[in-house]
């Protein structure tokens, strides 16, 4: 007979739910767009993403049998209820600058999580981080190239990609938590990861803002020269941020 | 004028043509296994991947159709 220990850290298990919650929501969206992107071959890579993004969610779930926080019924992706992906990914995407958006600004996000992750104490994760970010590389190519795209080819186009980066940009940045956010900063703690929030949050900012300043547009964010970083120039919506589902209300 | 909707996706629309080499093995030469079409040569890279992935490629390349010259033609 075999026994397993049960691992009991909350914060490791809420981060796991939010990181599988917005793989699989990712994943559901992007599904929606294999037959409805502007071209054939954007088509059958929004169909490679989407697989991508279903695996990872599909390799993160099984780890949440393991904690002493699991309920039965909220690890399967089947019969889970509890929703802790982000709730711009509630509903459909509008249209094809959502997805972009999305692959964009969310995709991102996560990857810079797993990015952190590489050489994590919890070998689970330290695992699935370094297929993730090696599978990432591609999504990254294919969001930064179609906000070049669709920035690029002006009018209506531009302004509905804008309209969508803006839809999607204080929930993403959220995420990582507050500076004093509990969870993230015990997994810096215990060598989980290896950034705090605001870092983590420098970190994703580094990435994405080049692209979106070679192409002029603008986000409520500054380069610091003397600290050589992003910082945001206006609040972020923390009164409306729940901690638990790491989504805003 | 308004634009439409069709204009817009009209605007979208690739120009360019990639062919795609690959090979399976270190002992075998470069052949073509098809084309894509992109105006950004990043794009095109995420498309050949995803499209071709039939096989472990050792190396893919692309080659810009508009690139290529005819020597002899029929």
């Amino acid at each position: 007979m075999t026994t397993t220990t049960r691992i009991d850290h909350e914060a490791l298990f809420a981060v796991l739910s939010s990181l599988a919650d917005n793989k699989q929501a990712i994943g559901r969206r992007y599904a929606y767009w294999c037959n409805g992107a502007p071209a054939l071959e954007a088509a059958v890579a929004a169909a490679a993403m989407t697989q991508d993004e279903l695996g990872h969610a599909r390799t993160l779930y099984p780890l949440l049998e393991d904690f002493t926080q699991a309920d039965p019924v909220q690890v399967e992706p089947m019969t889970r209820t509890l929703h802790y992906h982000l709730a711009t990914l509630d509903e459909d995407f509008v249209g094809w600058c959502d997805f972009v958006a999305a692959n964009f600004l969310v995709d991102t996000a996560l990857t810079t999580f797993f990015e952190a992750a590489q050489d994590s104490s919890y070998e689970p994760l330290r695992q699935r981080a370094r297929k993730v970010v090696q599978e990432e590389r591609l999504h990254q190519v294919h969001g930064e190239g179609w906000v070049r795209r669709l920035a690029r080819t002006g009018g209506a186009v531009r302004k509905t990609l804008i309209a969508s980066l803006t839809r999607f940009w204080d929930e993403t940045l959220c995420w990582f938590g507050p500076s004093d956010d509990a969870t993230l900063q015990r997994l810096f703690r215990e060598k989980i990861i290896n950034a705090n929030p605001d870092e983590l949050r420098s970190r994703y900012l580094q990435k994405i803002m080049p692209v979106l300043q070679s192409l002029d547009i603008e986000m409520p964010v500054a380069f610091n020269a003397g600290s050589q970083r992003w910082d945001t120039t206006q609040p972020l919506p923390w009164t409306r941020w729940d901690t638990t589902s790491r989504r805003l209300e | 004028m308004k634009k439409t909707t069709t204009d817009r996706r009209g605007a979208l629309n690739e120009t360019q043509v990639w062919q795609v080499y690959a090979r399976r093995k270190y002992e075998e030469p470069l052949y073509e296994i098809g084309n894509v079409m992109a105006d950004d040569v990043e794009l095109a890279g995420v498309y050949a991947r995803s499209i071709y992935d039939e096989f472990s490629w050792i190396e893919m390349v692309l080659v810009p159709r508009a690139s290529m010259v005819t020597v002899i033609t029929s």
